[in-house]
């Protein structure tokens, strides 16, 4: 599944450009349909389906990453950009990007010597940033990354600390991992599937106008679970609350972030799954954050929803880091939702008179 | 310009914080071409090759070697390391980027960032004192591979841009190492008018400790300093920089040699090698104010290459800018007469 994890991580796919990601999924998973079906839809949305007797289920995990797009190119030849979904700025000076077809630039600023004191304070903001791809003119510059052109964070997958493992888009090519990894055990026979299951690589998460939304919809399933990435900044010296969860102390299973609240049955469910089968999870201490959750949960008629999350930090960056532990951790509560014989809310609520 | 980038690419890989240069020794002493590779006691290095002439006069080339980076103050709960600059650091770049501490093995840490949504104020600059370096370890295991006072840097990459250009860490000044050592490899003792010396130099980043040292020392009869300077590019004057991709610049100053830069410029002319000219009146903030009073003082003169984003983790160069520059320190070797 490591080996998943950086392949997918390293692939470059930003918001709106997930076909590289699509395709490595698509062949990893291919060979080990066994009758299930595999659609690729009209919206870019990989889903995988494999009928069943049970309730419907659907797993989702999104193939998008964060990057940037050229928004302009000045007259020296430097570009200008944008962000694709959200990003702390202050990590974005100096840092290495790669364009869709391989150019390596660097974002740039104004060196720090030539700056007054009052600047030097000052984060450089992002409209006053520019990737530098080494182009001498505008034309060259043009020719090699035309408006319009995405850029991601060029960075190395790097396991360190007590495992550790750090890399750009570990949000939510961990997710991705994780659902592929499923769908082998299924086809391996590792797992007795109990349900009408659905497993869904959706696109555009990171803008807020997710694919999820549509997917849910076609599918319309019982519930849904959605396997995620969850910023925390478990760092010395951050209050327990102010950490949100810490690396290493098991899945995060959410009851409200600041897009969803999360199904209370169902979050009591995973979280008794996880007792008996004896996998270490947590709960979040800070509201914060949001995933495809709230898409999948307001899609149609509505669908019960919960979030497996793992603990990272510095989320959106070329250094996203999350624990190994907790990714096998994750990877055992999905084994353990899709073998179990299915989600029964306690209160489901009859219309009477 | 391969040779150039070869000896670069192993360069940036060295950790060589200010003060700890030491790193560097098996590389430097295992170059070829050379007489001789010895160490000051300030950390320096010097590379001999000596003319084969009798009595020829010494000439000396400088190039920093150390750069800017972070030492370790203390080893925080849940393995976080807090340090402090070591040098001029550009605290824009720190959140979120990769280092290598260089503790009993080389270990490595990413700088911390806080999520937005833990942020008391957005879109304000973090003090090195509030971030920390992030390694992965418990604090029992950091104690066993830190010492307090342990270097850092940034992580090592070095990626090929457009046009020659190569982005880096430490380029400032291992750019000029690099072409420094690539000139002298590559001439023959026969044709040296001089006997050079190439300081690759200590502690510049800090208060320059390290090369005056040397020239003390030597008694060069004439002294190149190589640096980097900054490049031209938006919302930067022509008045304090150079162009890339237009060869190294002579710095005409009040602290260099009239003669001595004059003749350089005339050299470069007739062997067209493409440089450029930069004026700094009084301060040309390289090693060359601390070389040119050392001993009885020193005939000085300045070559700096354009770099973009100075003082942070990519910094980028020109490879032809470096090829340049050893065509130049090249041509000043084996000059017909004495400069």
């Amino acid at each position: 599944m490591r080996e998943l994890l950086k392949k997918l991580s390293l692939a470059f796919g930003p918001s709106g450009c997930e076909e590289y990601v699509r395709d490595i999924i698509a062949s990893e998973i291919e060979p080990y349909l066994d009758g299930a079906e595999l659609i690729k839809d009209h919206t870019g949305n990989l889903i995988y389906h494999r009928p069943g007797k049970g309730k419907r289920l659907l797993l989702n995990a999104h193939m998008d990453e964060v990057g940037f797009m050229v928004t302009e190119v000045t007259d020296g030849g430097l570009l200008c950009f944008g962000n694709v979904g959200g990003m702390e700025p202050l990590i974005l000076s100096s840092k290495r990007v790669i364009s869709e077809n391989g150019i390596v630039g660097v974002i740039g600023s104004k060196a720090v010597h030539l700056l007054s004191a009052e600047e030097r304070d000052k984060p450089t903001l992002p409209r006053d940033m520019r990737i530098d791809i080494g182009a001498d003119t505008k034309a060259e510059a043009e020719a090699l990354c035309p408006v319009g052109t995405y850029f991601t964070f060029l960075s190395d997958y790097v396991e360190y600390g007590n495992n550790l493992i750090k890399c750009k888009a570990l949000d939510d090519r961990l997710g991705c991992a994780i659902l592929c990894q499923i769908i082998k055990d299924i086809c391996n026979e590792k797992i007795d599937v109990q349900h009408d299951l659905y497993i869904a690589f959706t696109c555009r998460e990171e803008l807020g106008y997710s694919s999820a939304f549509g997917v849910t919809d076609r599918i319309k399933p019982d519930y849904a679970v959605v396997v995620e990435s969850k910023a925390v900044a478990d760092v010395s010296g951050v209050s327990d609350d102010k950490k949100v969860c810490t690396l290493g102390d098991g899945v995060i299973v959410s009851f409200a972030d600041k897009s969803t609240i999360y199904d209370r049955d169902l979050i009591k469910y995973i979280m008794d799954l996880c007792k008996e089968k004896d996998i270490k999870y947590q709960v979040n201490k800070f509201i914060s954050g949001g995933n495809d959750s709230a898409h999948i949960q307001r899609s149609g008629g509505g669908t019960k929803v919960a979030v497996l999350s793992l603990a990272s930090r510095y989320i959106h960056s070329p250094s996203d880091v999350i624990h190994g532990e907790d990714f096998e951790n994750a990877y055992k509560t999905v084994l353990a939702i899709v073998s179990d014989k299915g989600f029964e809310p306690s209160c489901l609520c009859t219309i009477s008179n | 310009m391969e040779g150039i980038k070869k000896i670069l690419e192993a360069l940036v890989h060295i950790g060589t914080v200010s003060g700890y240069e030491s790193n560097a020794e098996k590389y430097l002493s295992g170059l070829f071409g050379f007489d001789s590779c010895e160490r000051d006691s300030l950390g320096s290095f010097v590379l001999t090759k000596k003319s084969l002439k009798e009595n020829a006069p010494k000439l000396l080339i400088d190039a920093h070697l150390d750069n800017v980076g972070f030492m370790v103050t203390d080893i925080k709960e849940g393995g976080f390391l807090k340090v402090v600059n070591v040098g001029g650091l550009d605290t824009r770049v720190l959140p979120a980027t990769e280092v290598v501490i260089y503790g009993k093995k080389e270990i490595y840490g990413i700088i911390t960032s806080t999520p937005p949504h833990l942020k008391r104020e957005r879109n304000k600059l973090p003090k090195i004192e509030e971030l920390m370096i992030d390694t992965g370890y418990t604090k029992e295991e950091l104690k066993e591979l830190v010492d307090i006072g342990d270097p850092v840097a940034y992580k090592p990459r070095l990626d090929t841009l457009q046009n020659d250009y190569v982005a880096a860490n430490s380029l400032d000044d291992k750019a000029c190492c690099a072409a420094a050592i690539d000139a002298i490899m590559s001439v023959d003792k026969k044709d040296l008018t001089y006997d050079v010396y190439l300081a690759i130099s200590a502690e510049e980043e800090v208060g320059k400790a390290g090369p005056a040292r040397v020239a003390f020392a030597l008694r060069p009869d004439i002294a190149i300093i190589t640096d980097v300077n900054f490049a031209r590019g938006e919302g930067i004057e022509a008045y304090q920089s150079i162009e890339c991709q237009k060869g190294p610049s002579v710095s005409i100053s009040a602290v260099c040699d009239r003669r001595l830069t004059r003749n350089i410029i005339s050299l470069a002319k007739e062997k067209n090698i493409s440089h450029q000219i930069i004026c700094e009146p009084s301060y040309t903030g390289t090693n060359n104010e601390d070389i040119s009073i050392s001993g009885i003082g020193v005939r000085t003169s300045v070559v700096s290459v354009p770099l973009k984003h100075m003082h942070t983790p990519s910094e980028v160069v020109s490879l032809k800018d470096l090829k340049s520059l050893s065509d130049l320190l090249k041509a000043v070797m084996v000059a017909k007469e004495e400069l």
